[in-house]
């Protein structure tokens, strides 16, 4: 431990590009997949704090894209064992200068999700607004949405950040602008219901409806396979990367001191010991390229929470199961990247030691 | 000792060593003279288990070397080798540099060493703070500090000024008269009288 040090010392400039380039492939990998695990964690806890039961429209890729009838609500409250149901409507929309932002259009009933921290709930012609959305306003009384003005009724304040960053409107009035009666339907069941049977009695009420639990929506939906499947390319090359960095760079140095491995196989020192003491050094950067991405990415994802610009829509969360499992994969990282260099190195022919000049 | 049975060796087709025959006993001082390119250094690599002859045998103690199993352990319990430039590595101290060869040597054995080279004060050194002929002693301590049966030596003067060429082989002597057996390679002929046997390489033969 302490040699290999001493040889990464001794590199400096070497060992600097690794840990560069190992730190930079790491912070990829960090913020890629915080990023679109914060999404997906955003997405589907606002799902699930809204009911055992999601309805969309049948075949149907997205809850977008999606469109109810929200007079099902009737016939679904009659079963047995559901205990509430409510409409919600999935839009977008530009706002002030803004390109793009969530609009949920929801049943009264909903209202009881969104904290109000100011004014009241929306009623005819008024909408609530999310906090950053708010703080990000020219006008604070008035908001267009389409072609129509909504009084801003009051500000309500969510840890989910599309919802933070979104407006509430009153279904109907939701509806109007995006020519929907609802984009899904959320069912709440009685505590000992049994959601299975549930979600079987709801298949019935309509034959252009998909009925799932939330946990089985949350799992199928095409879109978090999407931004899992990106991630994780993503996340790939970024490996790549760094593994090709490191191959590169510690050849080189490899290479560089073929005369210390050339001596070290002339004094009897094994391969074992030599290839031991190459990923020695490559896990020592590597631990330390890890502390310093996870900082570097923590604070990269602080300020992309506190940016106005991104309304808190993207909010990357780095989990403990996360830090883990890439630190697996940046010592992965290095103990595949060193693998080359340190064979290299171990079968250096001490006779370039008497060639003298060749090294 | 070492005795070679009709060693040659061939790089491609060129021959650098042709049907060598000879015999090193315990403790002899024996030094190998040769132009540049005659093959001495070929001989000495082949003796010192560096280089496999493309013909014959060499053997240790009545052991082919082909035959033994792990050439490491070999080169680490009966070898030590001293090179024309020193190899030291650069980011470890003298003291490191001795416990690279011998992670065993207690910092008291490694001082005794120093001592016997007349360099006890350069332990904490690094290689880029002493001269070169105090290099070169460094190396012959590297040598030396598994307490080797056999030492060679390829022209380990080839660097050094006459004053700290003449120590390097006074120290050579000296362990060769302890019962250390000392292979050297040179072109210095002055200084190769010093040994007890001189063997002369000309176009790969002797």
């Amino acid at each position: 431990m302490h040699s290999s040090i001493q040889a990464l010392k001794a590199n400096r400039l070497k060992t600097t590009l690794i840990y560069f380039s190992l730190t930079f492939s790491i912070v990829s990998i960090f913020l890629i997949s915080s990023i679109s695990y914060g999404i997906i964690s955003m997405y589907s806890s606002m799902l699930k704090t809204d009911g055992d039961i999601i309805i969309t429209q049948a075949k149907i890729s997205d809850t977008f894209f999606s469109n109810v009838d929200i007079k099902l609500t009737d016939k679904i409250n009659e079963i047995k064992d559901v205990k509430e149901s409510s409409g919600l409507i999935l839009g977008a929309s530009p706002v002030e200068k803004l390109p793009i932002v969530a609009i949920y259009g929801v049943t009264k009933n909903r209202f009881k999700n969104y904290t109000l921290i100011k004014g009241t709930y929306p009623n005819k012609n008024e909408a609530l607004v999310g906090e950053s959305i708010y703080n990000t306003l020219e006008n604070k009384k008035n908001i267009q949405i389409s072609n129509k003005i909504f009084k801003i009724s009051g500000i309500f304040k969510s840890d989910i950040g599309f919802e933070n960053g979104g407006i509430v409107l009153n279904l109907k009035e939701a509806g109007l602008i995006f020519n929907k009666s609802a984009s899904i339907i959320m069912v709440n069941a009685n505590v000992n219901a049994d959601i299975n049977t549930l979600v079987k009695k709801l298949k019935k009420l309509n034959d252009n409806i998909d009925v799932k639990s939330t946990d089985n929506f949350v799992t199928n939906y095409n879109q978090f396979k999407i931004i899992k499947t990106s991630s994780n390319v993503i996340s790939f090359i970024a490996f790549c990367m760094g593994l090709i960095g490191i191959i590169s760079i510690m050849s080189i140095t490899v290479n560089q001191r073929k005369s210390e491995f050339g001596i070290k196989r002339a004094i009897g020192i094994s391969t074992k010991k030599i290839i031991i003491g190459i990923m020695s050094e490559g896990i020592i950067l590597g631990i330390f390229s890890f502390i310093s991405a996870f900082f570097i990415s923590y604070l990269v994802l602080y300020f992309i929470k506190n940016s106005s610009h991104l309304q808190g829509y993207v909010n990357g969360e780095i989990s403990s199961s996360l830090a883990f499992y890439i630190l697996i994969t940046s010592l992965s990282m290095v103990i595949v990247g060193s693998i080359l260099p340190a064979l290299d190195a171990a079968q250096t022919d001490p006779i370039v030691l008497i060639q003298g000049n060749k090294i | 000792m070492i005795k070679t049975n009709n060693i040659s060796h061939y790089y491609h087709k060129d021959c650098a060593l042709k049907d060598i025959n000879l015999e090193i006993n315990k403790g002899q001082f024996i030094t190998i003279i040769g132009e540049s390119g005659s093959g001495k250094s070929t001989l000495l690599s082949i003796l010192s288990t560096l280089l496999t002859p493309s013909n014959g045998d060499v053997t240790f103690d009545g052991v082919a070397y082909r035959d033994i199993k792990n050439i490491d352990n070999f080169r680490k319990e009966k070898i030590g080798f001293i090179f024309q430039f020193h190899y030291l590595i650069d980011y470890l101290t003298i003291k490191e540099n001795l416990e690279i060869a011998n992670e065993d040597a207690t910092t008291k054995e490694i001082i005794k060493l120093l001592e016997i080279l007349d360099i006890e004060e350069l332990l904490n050194k690094f290689p880029n703070e002493i001269s070169g002929g105090q290099k070169q002693r460094v190396a012959i301590a590297r040598a030396l500090i598994n307490k080797p049966e056999v030492v060679f030596a390829d022209e380990p003067t080839g660097n050094l000024d006459s004053k700290n060429s003449l120590k390097v082989f006074e120290i050579l002597k000296e362990l060769s008269n302890n019962g250390t057996t000392i292979i050297v390679a040179t072109h210095d002929t002055q200084l190769a009288k010093m040994a007890d046997k001189i063997y002369e390489v000309k176009d790969g033969q002797i």
